[in-house]
C-alpha cells in the first residue's frame, strides 16, 4: 500500500512537470462557436456545370460565385478583439449563408487586434486563417512571412469564391488604408477601419474651439481653470507627430533599421532643434501633465483633464468625464523657432489578415474579403463607433457625425504611413522620457548632439 | 584559499566515477565469453545465454526501436544540422484547388530540435549498451560461480523491493530530461545561431554563427550598446539580489524577535496581518502598489498636498512636479528594494520564527547571569546561531533573487521609462535584472539568440556563486563554535 502511494506521488509530480511545460493558452478561445450542421450539402456538388470551374484568371467579367466542390465542411478559424465577438458571429453567419451548398465550420476565437502579431509570431502554422490587426504590426508580419501575398493569390481567388474583383475591392478602400496594407508593391491585408491615429479630446466648458487650435492658447486656458492637458511623450508613436507636421519623416529600412531626418532641417525649412525646444517648451508648462505610456486610460479616469491627445478607443471615457462639453478635433499647432507649425501624426488602421499558412486559401481570401467589405464595415461602426476606410461607407452621415470619427478624418489629413523597425522605439521613447524629465541639454549645440545620437541609433540595424 | 581548492576536487571526482564507468565496460568487454561481445551487436545475446529469455527478448526490442528511430526518423534533420536548412520556404497558390502549395522547404528550429533529440537518444543508447555489456558479464560470473541466476519473475521483484528507487525515479528522470534538460540544451544552441527577428522559421533559415551573439553582448559603441547595457544590468542585478536577501532576512529576523517579545500585544494579530501579505498573489498586489507610486498616483497627490513634493523641489532633489518613485533611476531603485521588505519580510519571519524557537536556551540563561543586554545577546548569540542554521538557505535566496522576476517586473513595466539613449538602444532599462531583460528581448523584440546569450551568462553566473558559496559555508568545523 505504501509503495503504492509513493509511485502515485511519483507520477503526479512527473505529471504536473508536464503541465507547467507550454505556456498556457495563448489564444483565448472565449467565443468559440462550431455551427456543422446549419447548411445543407446536396450531394452532386455545386449546381454549376460539373467538371470545371470559370476561368480564373478572368478578371474582366466576374460570372459569380462559383468555388470547387470541397470534401466535407469547410474548416477555418477567425480571431477577433474581445468587442468584435457578437458581431463576427453575424457576419459569418451571412457569409455562411451565400454559400448554401457548402458546409462550414468556422471558430471564432479572441485576440486583442494589438497584440496579433505576437500570438501569430509564436508559431504561423497554428494560427489562424484570418486575423484582425492593427496596421503597425504589418512591417514584422510581412517580415516573418506571415501574410499571404494577396496580390497573387486574391487576384485568382476572389472572382472564384465571391464573384468580385481585387481591383475593385482594393479602389472601394480609402487610399491611405490601401497604403498601409501595402508593402514592396504588393498587397499583404485588406483594411476595414480607420481611425486608429490620434488627436485631441477636450472639455469645451473650460476650453474653446479655437483654444483648441494651439498648443500655447490651450495650456494657458487650462491652467487658468486648474486643469490640465495630457499627451503621451513616452511614445514614439505620440512624439513623432511634432516632426512629422513639421516636414520630417520616418521610412523603415531593408535591414530593419529606421531612417529619420530630424536632426537636420525638414523639407518645410524647419529645423529639428527647434521642434525639440518647442517640446521642452509644451513639457514645462505647469498645465502640462505627462502621461506614461498606455496609462491614457488612467489619466482619464483621474479626472484632472480639461484635454487629452488620445484616439477614438477612449473616446466613450472622456465623453463620460466631460459630458456635454465632449468634444474633439484635429491636433493642435505648436510654435517653433518663429512659425505655427499643425502636428502631424502616424495614420492607423485596422486590418483583416490571410495567414499565409492556411489550409483553405480560397476560402479564407473569401472571408476576409466578406468581413471588410461596405456592410461589414457599416455594421461594425454601428456597433463600436470604428470609423470604416470604405469610401462610401466612411460618406455616411452617421460616420461624419460621430465627433470622434470625425475628428479622425480631419487629422488625418495631416497623417503619415507607419513603417518603422524595432529599434525605433526605445530610443524614442527615451527621448520622449528625457524632455519630459528635463533631462535633455536646452540649448542647441546640446540637443543638435541628442538629434545626432537618437538618429545614429536608430538607424543601426538591431545586433 | 584552501576551501577553493574543494571545488576542483568535486569536479575531478565526478570525472573519476565517469571515467570508472568506461573502464568497468573495458573489462567487461576484455574478460567476458563470447556472449558477452556479441552483447555489443546484439542486445539480448548474454540474457539468452543465461536462459532470461524475456529480459533478452526485451532489450531486442529496445535495439530494434532504436535502430528503426536512427534510421527512419533521424537522419533527415540530423544530415541538416551542420547548416540547419538550406531550401528557403517559398509557396504559391494552386489555380485548380485554391490551396498553398509550398515548396520541400526547411524548418531551421526543427532541424535544431529534432536532432538534439536524436543525440539525446542516441546518448541514451549508448548508455544502455555499455551498461547492457557491464550487467552480461555480471550475470556471466554469477552463472560461472554458481549463483541462482534470476528469472523475469524475481527480477521484476527486485525492482519492486531492493531497487525499488529505480522504478521510481525512472519516470521523474525521463520527465526531467524531456521536459528540463532538452529545452535548456536547445536554447544553449540558439545563442550559438543568428536566431531573431530577421530569421523567423517556418518563413525563413537561421544559421550557425559560433561566438558573433557572445562578441557583440561585450562589445561597445555608441550603436552597438549590448555590453553597456549587459554590465549596467548586471551590476544591478548582484546589488538588488544582496540587498533584496539582506533585507528581508534581518527584517524577517527582527520581526519575529519583535512578536515574540513578552512585550508585545496580541502578538496573533499582527502575525496574521502579516501572514496575509503571503496569501494575496504577487500579481494583484504588486500591480496595485505600482500604481499607487506611479507619477499621478494616490502617494504623489498625498506627498503634493501635504507639500512635500515642493519641498523636495526646492532642496533640488527633483524637477518635475511629482515625486518619481518608480519613474527615475535612484528612485526606483530604493523604492523596489523598500517594497521588496513588504512582500519578503513576512515569509522571512515565518522561518526565522521556526529556528528561533530552538536556539539553546541554556545559552541565554548564562548569557543573562552574566549580565548581557538584550542588543549583545543578540550580536553574539542569536545571529551566529542564525548564520550557522540559514546560511545555505541565504545562498539559495541570493540566487533566486538574481532570477527575482515578479517583483521588478511588476513593479516597472510600463510606469518605467529609461532616460538613457544607451540603454534603451539595447532595449534595457535602469531597473532591469538580467532575467527581464531577456523577457523583453524575447516578448517584444524576438531577439532569440540574445536572450539565449544572456539566459547562459545568468547561469554561469548564478553557478559560480553557488558553487564558491556553498564551498565556503560546508566547512563542517563550525558546529557549536560561539563568540
Amino acid at each position: 500500500m505504501k509503495k503504492f502511494l509513493v509511485i502515485l506521488l511519483c507520477l503526479a509530480m512527473v505529471l504536473s512537470l508536464a503541465a507547467c511545460g507550454g505556456n498556457g493558452d495563448n489564444k483565448t478561445p472565449g467565443g468559440n462557436e462550431n455551427t456543422p450542421g446549419g447548411n445543407e450539402n446536396t450531394p452532386g456538388g455545386n449546381e454549376n456545370t460539373p467538371g470545371g470551374n470559370e476561368n480564373p484568371g478572368n478578371n474582366d467579367t466576374p460570372a459569380g460565385p462559383n468555388p470547387p466542390a470541397h470534401d466535407g465542411p469547410v474548416k477555418l478559424m477567425v480571431w477577433g478583439a474581445e468587442e468584435d465577438q457578437d458581431l463576427l458571429k453575424t457576419l459569418i453567419d451571412e457569409f455562411k449563408a451565400q454559400y448554401p451548398d457548402f458546409t462550414f465550420d468556422i471558430t471564432i476565437g479572441v485576440e486583442s487586434e494589438a497584440t496579433a502579431k505576437d500570438t501569430v509570431l509564436t508559431d504561423p502554422e497554428a494560427a489562424a486563417d484570418v486575423y484582425a490587426f492593427a496596421n503597425d504590426q504589418i512591417d514584422a508580419l510581412v517580415k516573418a512571412g506571415a501574410l499571404m501575398n494577396l496580390s497573387e493569390t486574391a487576384a485568382q481567388a476572389l472572382p472564384v469564391f465571391s464573384g468580385k474583383n481585387l481591383d475593385d475591392v482594393v479602389a472601394a478602400n480609402g487610399e491611405g488604408s490601401i497604403v498601409a496594407c501595402t508593402r514592396n508593391n504588393s498587397l499583404y491585408a485588406l483594411p476595414f477601419g480607420g481611425g486608429n491615429n490620434y488627436f485631441l479630446f477636450y472639455d469645451s466648458s473650460v476650453i474653446s474651439a479655437e483654444q483648441a487650435g494651439s498648443w500655447e492658447a490651450m495650456l494657458d486656458a487650462a491652467q487658468a481653470a486648474g486643469k490640465k492637458v495630457g499627451m503621451v511623450f513616452a511614445s514614439g508613436w505620440y512624439n513623432a507627430g511634432f516632426f512629422l507636421g513639421a516636414g520630417f519623416s520616418v521610412a523603415l529600412q531593408d535591414d530593419g533599421s529606421t531612417k529619420i531626418d530630424w536632426n537636420g532641417t525638414s523639407a518645410q525649412g524647419v529645423k529639428g532643434t527647434d521642434v525639440v525646444k518647442a517640446m521642452q517648451t509644451i513639457a514645462s508648462h505647469p498645465a502640462f501633465m505627462a502621461v506614461p505610456d498606455n496609462g491614457l486610460s488612467n489619466a482619464i479616469a483621474g479626472g484632472n483633464l480639461a484635454a487629452v491627445i488620445d484616439g477614438t478607443w477612449d473616446a466613450g471615457a472622456c465623453r463620460d468625464l466631460w459630458g456635454d462639453g465632449y468634444a474633439a478635433t484635429k491636433l493642435p499647432t505648436f510654435k517653433a523657432g518663429d512659425k505655427d507649425i499643425q502636428m502631424g501624426c502616424f495614420s492607423g488602421f485596422k486590418l483583416m489578415a490571410v495567414n499565409q499558412y492556411t489550409k483553405e486559401a480560397g476560402w479564407a481570401i473569401a472571408l476576409a474579403e466578406y468581413l471588410t467589405n461596405e456592410s461589414s464595415q457599416v455594421a461594425r461602426f454601428n456597433a463600436r463607433q470604428l470609423p470604416p476606410s470604405n469610401k462610401v461607407a466612411a460618406a455616411d452621415p452617421a460616420v461624419t457625425e460621430n465627433i470622434a470619427a470625425a475628428a479622425s478624418a480631419e487629422q488625418d489629413v495631416y497623417g503619415y504611413e507607419q513603417s518603422v523597425g524595432d529599434t525605433y522605439w526605445d530610443p524614442c521613447a527615451t527621448f520622449g522620457e528625457q524632455i519630459v524629465q528635463g533631462k535633455m541639454a536646452t540649448d542647441d549645440a546640446g540637443i543638435q548632439q541628442v538629434l545626432d545620437d537618437l538618429v545614429a541609433t536608430i538607424g543601426t540595424p538591431v545586433a | 584559499m584552501s576551501k577553493l581548492k574543494k571545488v576542483p576536487l568535486a569536479i575531478w571526482g565526478f570525472l573519476a566515477s565517469i571515467g570508472g564507468f568506461f573502464a568497468e565496460f573495458g573489462r567487461a568487454f576484455a574478460k567476458g565469453d563470447i556472449f558477452v561481445k556479441l552483447s555489443v551487436i546484439w542486445w539480448g545475446a548474454g540474457y539468452i545465454r543465461r536462459k532470461q529469455y524475456v529480459k533478452g527478448l526485451i532489450m531486442t526490442a529496445l535495439e530494434v526501436a532504436i535502430i528503426l528511430f536512427s534510421v527512419l526518423f533521424a537522419p533527415q534533420y540530423v544530415s541538416k544540422f551542420g547548416t540547419l536548412g538550406t531550401v528557403q520556404y517559398s509557396t504559391h497558390l494552386d489555380p485548380t484547388t485554391f490551396q498553398m502549395v509550398p515548396n520541400d522547404y526547411d524548418n531551421s528550429f526543427l532541424i535544431l530540435l529534432l536532432s538534439l533529440m536524436s543525440f539525446v537518444v542516441w546518448a541514451f543508447a549508448l548508455v544502455v549498451l555499455l551498461k547492457n555489456v557491464i550487467n552480461v558479464y555480471n550475470l556471466q560470473k554469477r552463472a560461472e560461480s554458481g549463483a541462482h541466476v534470476n528469472t523475469f519473475i524475481e527480477d521484476v521483484k527486485t525492482y519492486l523491493d531492493s531497487k525499488f528507487h529505480i522504478t521510481l525515479l525512472t519516470l521523474p528522470v525521463i520527465g526531467i530530461v524531456v521536459f528540463t534538460v532538452i529545452p535548456i540544451l536547445l536554447l544553449i544552441f540558439v545563442a550559438f545561431t543568428n536566431y531573431d527577428q530577421n530569421h523567423m522559421p517556418p518563413n525563413q533559415l537561421f544559421q550557425w554563427v559560433g561566438f558573433a551573439n557572445f562578441k557583440s553582448l561585450f562589445s561597445s559603441g555608441l550603436t552597438s550598446t549590448f555590453s553597456y547595457a549587459f554590465g549596467r544590468i548586471l551590476g544591478w542585478t548582484l546589488v538588488w539580489a544582496f540587498f533584496a536577501t539582506f533585507t528581508t532576512y534581518f527584517g524577517g529576523i527582527l520581526m519575529s524577535l519583535l512578536l515574540n517579545s513578552k512585550k508585545t500585544v496580541v502578538p496573533k494579530l499582527w502575525r496574521l496581518l502579516l501572514v496575509i501579505t503571503i496569501a494575496v498573489p504577487q500579481f494583484v498586489s504588486l500591480l496595485l502598489v505600482r500604481y499607487f507610486f506611479a507619477n499621478d498616483g494616490i502617494v504623489n497627490t498625498i506627498c503634493e498636498n501635504i507639500g512635500l513634493t515642493a519641498l523636495l523641489r526646492d532642496w533640488g532633489v527633483i524637477n518635475t512636479t511629482f515625486i518619481p518613485f518608480l519613474s527615475a533611476p535612484i528612485w526606483a531603485h530604493v523604492t523596489i528594494i523598500i517594497i521588496n521588505i513588504w512582500i519578503g519580510v513576512p515569509y522571512q519571519m515565518l522561518i526565522a520564527t521556526g529556528i528561533l524557537m530552538n536556539l539553546p536556551s541554556d545559552q541565554l540563561e548564562s548569557a543573562r547571569i552574566d549580565g548581557a543586554n538584550k542588543f549583545q545577546v543578540f550580536r553574539y548569540i542569536t545571529m551566529p546561531y542564525m548564520f550557522q542554521v540559514t546560511a545555505p538557505t541565504l545562498v539559495t535566496d541570493f540566487v533566486k533573487n538574481i532570477n527575482n522576476f515578479n517583483v521588478i517586473f511588476l513593479l516597472t513595466d510600463g510606469v518605467y521609462t529609461t532616460t538613457n539613449t544607451k540603454l534603451a538602444a539595447s532595449f534595457a532599462k535602469e531597473t532591469d535584472l538580467l532575467i527581464t531583460w531577456l523577457f523583453n528581448l524575447t516578448q517584444n523584440y524576438y531577439n532569440y539568440k540574445m536572450a539565449a546569450v544572456i539566459g547562459i551568462m545568468v547561469f554561469l553566473i548564478c553557478a559560480v556563486f553557488t558553487l564558491i558559496a556553498f564551498n565556503f559555508l560546508i566547512s563542517g568545523d563550525k558546529e557549536g563554535v560561539y563568540n
